[in-house]
């Protein structure tokens, strides 16, 4: 098992590198002279000449490439047009807000799909199951930034329940940064407060994101279901007389959960995706809303960092998922 | 279901504690940040209510029309010549760590800008060598001036004067403490930043300085925490105010939202005219831009009466030249380009009679943040197709514009943006928009070139009697207009979305009414 | 036709088909049949941000365009969009799969490899900056979610290629001396066109949705464009006042995705029986 999660956690190695390959190849590509937007407005061409020089810009592209690699590997991605300052800076301040937010919304999209998968498997083709498949296609076929909107006009404006934007109110103390997780640096402080107001900010952005995950949990959850109640063990305890609730639980629901914990990578991926757009729509203060600032500030440094960012974390997500599906199936660390 | 169940939870948790958060001497407002602190590297519109309020200048504008005001000067003196000019400081100013703000203060902040060449530094750049910049003793600094240059003293309050000690400390490399000081403050303003609470473009909170210079005397109960949070969209920012989450939107609040806010209750709309031009630019060299007529039947072909009165709503002014008609050197009597597709037709008809080909789909820029423009743009499209001429809309962002607008070759047919009010003086606009010295820079980008606009504009720049600069002014507005070298479309009135429980605001056109030390809140 | 009847009878594949029916036959003859596709671009101050009428089924937006005749004529943009991206991707990833695939070593090992990269950062995040870089407007869009779509049919196929390889008539067909091309595109490539013809189905889906997001990011279509996605970021600005113009074009994105979702579920059902209705 030691050998398959090292093997596993050094497959990302070159995938890395051709992430970092694939950014630099970006990066060059985008129209405009770099020197010239950190020079400004009102800069002379000497001045351009002396920024290039400093950028390194005039050497070898392949030494420029290592270069990029190496500072990006030390977390060294440039100065951002959009803010002036270090790229690097900016994402480690709002990556954390952007990974609560998706983590918010991976745990209402398995919570909630595996409760509506499993009741709908439970009761399959009932009026609930109908209702329930119908909901879970939509889900899939809903623009999130559209349903952040709608989500918005609904319930921050029309019933005032749940707060507009943001994280946290904006009079509010921020408590300590610890973990850069409001939920819980909120607990540590010990502030209830702070707690609750992230917990009703995070509610209509999480619900958002998980929409259209929570249709892909439910389905897989309500089809293992499904083979299970069908299955010649399910069979025997109903034909013994065991009430069907009291099969579905304990055995079913076993097998149905190994199946969304395959999925959470692949979720991940759409959720960081889905994102980019409703935090913007919800002034979020993570990479998503950072990014689409980025784009409107023509700043292909940032964009292309944060698409590096993602990439990793990304990676690392799917290899905690694959050494917990390991863990769970020791057949799937064996076929690598 | 569940959905709903959780989200019904999540609320009646928020419910619990988050009313303390009240508090009569905090505001929130929710106008843009620049996009980096460091005054002398940014140089955009938001920098200046950052400045305002964190640093302070030599002189500064107050009011509308905005008068300047000595403000760490006590006074100032100018040679005959106009070359050489003293300014002497009010004694007793420190920075917000406590040191004084001293001549050496005010040398090394010059110089920052100088010899960094970056933020306002273009103003300056012309005229004015970082070795220009002298102290004289601790409260005098001079500075000479390589040839008269009226327009010196009202663009002194574009710099920012920063604490010498408090970068220098910073300084990596040969980064004059650029790294450090554009997410800090060393400034001696009205308002301290705090520079933990900093998120670029997110948020960041300022405190009062009660030891402030100016006194506080003026304003019995002042403002203690604005937290500066920007909302980046626009129907969220209203919400945000009507709901009570903000105190201040931006300034550019669309018409349309403006009647929802009048609407609600405890906020209101405060409206100013302004000093700050829409404008279509034309690229003058290139065909078939290049064609006089040409440029007469686009100028005829934009229903700037609908655009002014229906999409806006009717607040702005029709602006016939390239100088706000509420500044000095603006002809009163300049006839604007009015609508009239007939006679864009016949311009355009001559045009092509000239050999000018039209034929060719022609571009338009836009910039995607700022929706009025994508309007403006899809406006003078109809307009042209009616004439027969095809215009298409590219989408595009301000940093790619302006640096587009380095050569005759990239910028582009058209483009749509706005001058505002950096300093108050006819240079910040018709000076620096239609002297050829300018080429290449942003505001020049219609790279529009007559010998005697240039005579004129370089004379008035070295008249220092505005009598005779108002003639110079005047005489080069009529020629432009006549050669129709952009099309101008009107003057901004600010339209700022304010909570009732603000009192004190008042606008000028440098900073839209961003500065906060006038202003107190009520409860 | 026994396929044919038993698709008949699942209902929502069939609503999935009458949809994206309907969206073709809208996209060809929306104009001038239904509306008069001149008047989605020409602006009519007059009339603007007027509410949903009976002469403006949808209301009017911002320039007084009616709304209406403005998501007919943004059908025929989606479809176009994402055949294009879905054509384009599987041109390249099919191929590459397939090759990939039917071969071992250094050909077949760098495709994958490349491919993972591709696969490591989510479709939509690399569109978007592929697409920024490229510059703005449609064709940016368009080449940046080909550019990134192609892996998914690339994965597909490989896997698919693997398989249907390792069946007995293909080593029978190289032991006959038959040409490794012809093998590919007569034997191996009619077998793995079930699940590419499935996965284009609901990637066209995907691809609305994916562009809708661009559109929307300002990195997309250009106005006067009448791109769903664009309307919705134009609309936001109106909100809530003016709420039509957000939740038509919504609705129609919603639509066009389900029909294609629901078709590609029926059709994944027809392919690969052993998967259950309800994956």
């Amino acid at each position: 098992m030691a050998l398959f999660i090292v093997r596993r956690v050094l497959m990302i190695v070159p995938i890395l590198l051709g992430l970092l390959l694939l950014a630099f190849g970006m990066l060059r590509l985008a129209p405009g002279d770099p020197a010239a937007a950190i020079a400004g407005d009102n800069a002379t061409p000497e001045q351009i000449a002396a920024i290039r020089e400093d950028l390194g810009l005039d050497r070898h592209v392949i030494v420029q490439f290592a270069d990029y690699a190496w500072n990006a590997a030390q977390g060294d991605f440039g100065v951002s047009a959009y803010s002036n300052r270090a790229v690097g800076l900016d994402i480690a301040q709002r990556l954390p807000a952007t990974l609560e937010l998706t983590f918010a919304a991976l745990a209402i999209a398995a919570v909630g799909g595996i409760v509506i998968g499993a009741l709908s498997g439970a009761w399959y083709n009932s009026t609930f199951d109908h209702f329930v498949r119908v909901v879970t296609v939509l889900g899939l076929a809903t623009a999130s930034f559209w349903f952040a909107i709608m989500l918005q006009l609904v319930f921050a404006l029309d019933l005032g329940l749940l707060p507009l934007r943001g994280r946290l109110p904006a009079g509010m103390e921020v408590p300590p940064d610890i973990t850069g997780f409001l939920l819980i640096d909120s607990l540590i402080a010990g502030r209830l407060d702070a707690f609750g107001a992230t917990l009703s900010h995070l509610a209509l952005p999480a619900i958002t994101i998980a929409f259209g995950g929570l249709a892909t949990v439910a389905r897989f959850t309500r089809s293992s279901v499904i083979e299970a109640m069908h299955s010649e063990y399910a069979a025997y305890e109903t034909a013994v007389g065991y009430p069907r609730r009291r099969v579905l639980f304990p055995f079913a629901l076993k097998n149905a959960l190994v199946t969304p914990v395959t999925q959470v990578g692949l979720l991940f991926g759409a959720f960081v995706s889905n994102a980019v757009a409703v935090e913007a729509v919800f002034d979020w203060p993570g990479l998503g809303s950072y990014l689409v600032q980025a784009i409107f500030a023509a700043d292909y440094t940032a964009v292309l960092a944060v698409t590096l960012v993602i990439g990793f974390v990304y990676g690392v997500v799917n290899i905690v998922v694959d050494v917990v599906h390991g863990l769970l199936d020791p057949r799937v660390a064996e076929r690598m | 279901m569940r959905m709903l169940t959780g989200a019904a939870v999540a609320a009646a948790l928020a419910m619990l504690p988050v009313a303390a958060a009240a508090d009569t001497d905090e505001i929130v407002w929710g106008d843009t940040l620049p996009s980096g602190l460091d005054p002398h590297v940014v140089y955009d519109v938001p920098m200046q209510f950052y400045m305002l309020n964190v640093y302070d200048g030599l002189y500064r504008y107050i009011g509308n029309p905005p008068e300047l005001t000595p403000w760490l000067a006590e006074s100032h003196e100018v040679s005959e010549d106009g070359l050489q000019w003293t300014f002497t400081l009010k004694d007793g100013v420190t920075f917000h760590d406590g040191s004084p703000l001293t001549a050496d203060d005010v040398v090394y902040s010059f110089q920052r800008l100088l010899t960094m060449g970056r933020g306002p530094s273009g103003a300056f750049l012309p005229v004015l060598a970082p070795e220009g910049v002298e102290k004289v003793d601790d409260l005098t600094v001079s500075f000479t001036l390589s040839q008269a240059y009226a327009p010196f003293l009202a663009a002194i309050p574009l710099v920012a004067i920063v604490n010498q000690d408090a970068v220098e400390a910073n300084v990596v490399e040969d980064d004059w403490g650029s790294g450090w000081l554009t997410s800090n403050g060393a400034g001696s303003g009205a308002y301290i930043p705090d520079a933990q609470t900093y998120i670029p473009q997110e948020k960041l909170d300022l405190a009062i300085n009660p030891d402030h210079f100016w006194g506080w005397d003026d304003n019995a109960d002042p403002i203690e925490i604005v937290r500066a949070y920007p909302v980046q969209e626009t129907s969220t920012r209203v919400l945000a105010l009507i709901n009570g989450d903000i105190d201040a939107t931006d300034s550019y609040l669309p018409t349309d939202q403006v009647e929802r806010v009048e609407a609600a209750e405890g906020v209101g709309v405060a409206s100013d005219e302004s000093m700050r031009i829409m404008i279509i630019r034309m690229n003058n060299r290139r065909a078939p831009f290049d064609n006089e007529n040409f440029r007469k039947c686009v100028s005829h072909a934009f229903d700037y009466e609908a655009f002014i009165e229906i999409v806006l709503g009717g607040f702005p002014e029709r602006n016939a030249g390239p100088l706000p008609g509420n500044l000095w050197g603006a002809p009163d009597d300049l006839e604007p380009y009015g609508y009239d597709l007939e006679a864009a037709a016949e311009y355009c008809d001559a045009a092509r009679g000239e050999g000018a080909e039209l034929d060719r789909p022609l571009e338009i820029h836009i910039q995607s943040a700022l929706e009025q423009t994508t309007q403006a743009a899809e406006i003078l499209q109809a307009g042209m197709a009616a004439v027969g001429v095809t215009v298409e809309l590219v989408a595009s962002t301000w940093p790619t514009l302006t640096s587009a607008a380095g050569s005759v070759e990239t910028t582009p047919d058209m483009w749509v943006h706005w001058v505002s009010t950096y300093f108050v003086d006819p240079e910040n606009w018709i000076g620096q928009m239609y002297d050829t010295t300018f080429a290449g820079t942003w505001k020049a980008s219609s790279w529009y070139a007559d010998a005697r606009v240039d005579e004129l504009l370089q004379a008035a720049r070295a008249e220092t009697d505005r009598d005779v600069r108002t003639g110079y002014y005047e005489e080069a507005s009529r020629i432009i207009v006549e050669d129709a070298a952009d099309i101008w479309i009107y003057n901004t009135v600010q339209l700022r979305g304010l909570s009732d429980r603000l009192e004190g605001y008042s606008f000028s056109p440098v900073g839209s009414g961003g500065e906060l030390r006038w202003m107190s809140v009520t409860d | 036709m026994l396929i044919l009847r038993k698709f008949l009878r699942d209902i929502p594949a069939v609503l999935g088909l009458a949809i994206v029916a309907l969206a073709i036959l809208i996209a060809f003859f929306g104009d001038p049949l239904i509306v008069d596709g001149a008047q989605a671009v020409i602006p009519d101050l007059r009339s603007r941000l007027q509410p949903p009428s009976w002469e403006h089924p949808f209301g009017t937006d911002n320039l007084g365009r009616d709304i209406f005749t403005r998501v007919v004529m943004g059908t025929g943009g989606a479809l176009t969009v994402s055949t294009t991206v879905v054509a384009a991707a599987m041109a390249i990833g099919v191929p590459l799969g397939l090759i990939a695939g039917y071969t071992n070593g250094f050909a077949s090992e760098a495709v994958m490899r490349v491919t993972d990269v591709f696969l490591a950062v989510p479709q939509l995040i690399l569109a978007i900056a592929l697409a920024q870089v490229l510059g703005r407007g449609l064709e940016a869009a368009v080449v940046a979610l080909a550019a990134t779509y192609w892996p998914f049919f690339t994965r597909t196929v490989y896997a698919e290629t693997r398989r249907v390889r390792t069946l007995l008539f293909v080593e029978a067909l190289e032991g006959l001396g038959a040409k490794r091309l012809r093998i590919l595109a007569m034997h191996v490539l009619p077998n793995v066109a079930a699940p590419i013809i499935v996965r284009a189905t609901i990637g066209m889906g995907f691809i609305i949705l994916t562009s809708a997001v661009l559109g929307f990011l300002g990195v997309g279509a250009t106005p006067p464009d009448p791109d769903w996605g664009l309307a919705i970021s134009e609309g936001r600005n109106y909100m809530p006042g003016a709420w039509w113009m957000t939740t038509f074009p919504g609705l129609a994105i919603l639509a066009l995705v389900l029909g294609f979702n629901l078709l590609g579920d029926g059709m994944r059902d027809l392919v690969d029986p052993r998967l259950r209705r309800s994956r």
